[in-house]
């Protein structure tokens, strides 16, 4: 028998990637040695808290600012001063808050992008209908509410087609429909082959939209990759019922056991193995088993840890 | 070129216009004030009526009024997240250097052109003079509109520099001040500032200050070779800074 042909999985090139990338100001290090790698197509969620340096990674992704060290690549070419108009051509970007010309209407903003980058006018109606703002575009950027700077902005990103899109948080201010809507539009993008980074300080945000998470904390990445290697990377407690819980943490003692309340005791990061293990040592000390279960654990839970604790 | 149709487009409800208007309206019209109100005409004619409210334009108010259009013009860039839009683009640097330094210029030029309008009314109108404005002060006014080039240039890279609306324009009043200073005391040699330059244009044909009251080739040559020497130098030394400069909001 032989068996079926091997095809060796494609492996296309991270859209970007970084190397030990670095920012320091005034001696202190924002974006501390960052490896970036977001694959191509699909949706990276870009999370940390405040100050923890996503937009200062975003900048340096767009050379709007210059690295103190290390490199970044996109599409894979070096993205420096002599590359960066080239390659901002297939890049739409949106950093920290939405551009747009306040004494301009929002077609004339449109019209000026369409002038800038030699668009054409279906290119521009496509960018505006996406982000549902055909009824808004008469009307001053200035008398715009913030959730319509937004959708401009994300439509002036949109307009040129990217293969690339750098987000940085971009549903602040819009109402809940509104964040869901773009989680769509983000999603049908990724479909589209677009290739998607968007920052938020808040995982549930971008946590159904992403298929990539790197997460942030005081400028160093201390996770990259997908919800379910976060969720097993943290592997959540196993929590044992039993009759004796004293006993039981005794018993224990070897796996960093601990009393969890009422009969519960709990024990962190053990496999299948060594829970079936730590099963049969009390069954052996004559201490009855009510239950054994997994800490329920949410991804905020994971994030908030991560990001608490400074790391893995 | 596109960049430069996207300027022209951002011009929409600027406040350059008033400024282009305004500007030479009220210079035309306080240098004819004195004499408005003695009544009968300037001893002079038109000679007086230009010397009156151009030689005292080229003194500091045209370097004024295109350090506003400057600080006005690149105000919105400096607003909100527009510069990070406009660096994150695939408009090259020099490019848009280019188009903000020639949209300035352009509305500078435009500022010219109302000046000679405004000009010719109060000798018509207001002084009822016979004839009409000698053809060498059109030529004067159009050479005026090339000299501004160079303060154009400058004024947009001081105000793409400075975030500050106001610091660009004190810059253009304290300079003029000197150039004209300069001017006097060192003749030519001041040709190398821009604001020395269209101040020594504006004089042309004047007979005021160092101007010996005709318009010679000879007198053509050293600014037009001064101005076409700063624009280039002025282009390539913005577009090397912004090049180089990290976007700081
Ligand atoms: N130009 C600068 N000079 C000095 N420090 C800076 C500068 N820009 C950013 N920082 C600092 O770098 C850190 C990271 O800032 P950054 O804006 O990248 O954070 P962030 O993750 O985007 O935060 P937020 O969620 O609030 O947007 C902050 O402590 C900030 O004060
Ligand atoms: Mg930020």
């Amino acid at each position: 028998m032989s068996s079926p042909p091997v095809t060796p999985p494609v492996v296309t090139p991270p859209v970007v990637a970084t190397e030990n990338l670095t920012k320091t100001y005034g001696g202190r290090s924002v974006v501390d040695d960052l490896n970036l790698s977001i694959p191509a197509g699909c949706v990276y969620g870009f999370l940390g808290p405040n100050g923890s340096g996503k937009s200062t990674t975003m900048k340096m992704l767009l050379s709007l600012i210059q690295p103190t060290g290390g490199r970044v690549q996109i599409m894979g070419r070096p993205m420096t001063r002599g590359t960066r108009r080239e390659l901002l051509g297939s890049i739409g970007s949106l950093i920290e808050a939405p551009p747009g010309y306040a004494h301009l209407t929002g077609a004339e903003n449109m019209r000026l992008v369409q002038r800038l980058l030699g668009l054409n006018r279906e290119q521009i109606d496509d960018a505006v209908r996406t982000v549902r703002l055909q009824d808004q575009m008469d009307k001053k950027v200035r008398n715009y509410s913030l959730g319509m700077k937004q959708r401009l902005g994300i439509a002036m990103a949109l307009a040129r087609r990217p293969r690339l899109l750098i987000l940085d948080e971009p549903t602040n201010g819009l109402d809940p429909a509104g964040i869901e809507e773009i989680r769509g539009l983000l999603r049908r993008l990724a479909d589209d082959g677009v290739t998607v980074m968007v920052s938020s300080h808040l995982l549930g945000e971008i946590d159904k939209t992403a298929n990539v998470l790197g997460i942030l904390s005081q400028g160093r990445m201390i996770f990259q990759g997908t919800r379910s290697e976060l969720m097993t990377a943290s592997a959540p407690d196993v929590i044992i019922s039993c009759s004796d819980p004293q006993a039981a943490v005794a018993t224990l003692r070897p796996f960093d056991a601990r009393h969890a309340g009422r009969s519960d005791v709990a024990i962190p990061a053990l496999d299948d193995q060594q829970t079936a293990g730590a099963v049969a040592a009390l069954v052996g000390q004559r201490i009855g088993v009510y239950g054994v279960r997994r800490d329920e654990q949410t991804l905020e839970d994971v994030f908030m840890s991560l990001t608490a604790g400074g790391g893995l | 070129m596109g960049a430069f149709n996207a300027e022209l487009l951002k011009l929409k409800r600027s406040l350059s216009w008033p400024v282009v208007v305004l500007l030479p309206v009220s210079l035309v019209l306080m240098g004819a004030a004195t004499q408005l109100a003695q009544g009968g005409q300037p001893d002079d004619g038109w000679h007086t009526v230009w010397v009156q409210s151009v030689g005292f334009y080229g003194l500091f108010p045209l370097a004024t009024g295109i350090a506003i259009i400057g600080s006005l013009v690149w105000r919105c860039e400096h607003r909100g997240s527009n510069w990070n839009a406009l660096m994150s683009g695939p408009t090259p640097t020099l490019h848009i250097v280019v188009a903000k330094g020639l949209v300035i210029a352009g509305l500078t030029a435009i500022m010219q052109v109302v000046l000679l309008i405004s000009v010719i009314l109060m000798g018509k109108l207001g002084f009822g003079l016979p004839g009409m404005l000698p053809g060498q002060y059109v030529g004067i006014t159009v050479l005026l509109a090339l000299m501004a080039l160079p303060i154009a240039f400058l004024q947009s890279a001081l105000s793409m520099l400075i975030r500050s609306f106001a610091a660009p324009i004190a810059v253009a009043l304290v300079a003029s001040g000197i150039s004209v200073v300069a001017l006097n005391v060192v003749g030519d040699a001041a040709l190398a500032s821009p604001y020395a330059l269209v101040t020594r244009t504006a004089l042309l044909g004047t007979g005021t200050f160092s101007d010996p009251g005709s318009v010679t080739a000879g007198d053509l040559i050293p600014i037009l070779a001064a101005a076409v020497f700063l624009v280039l130098a002025l282009v390539v030394a913005s577009t090397v800074i912004l090049e180089r400069r990290d976007t700081r909001v």
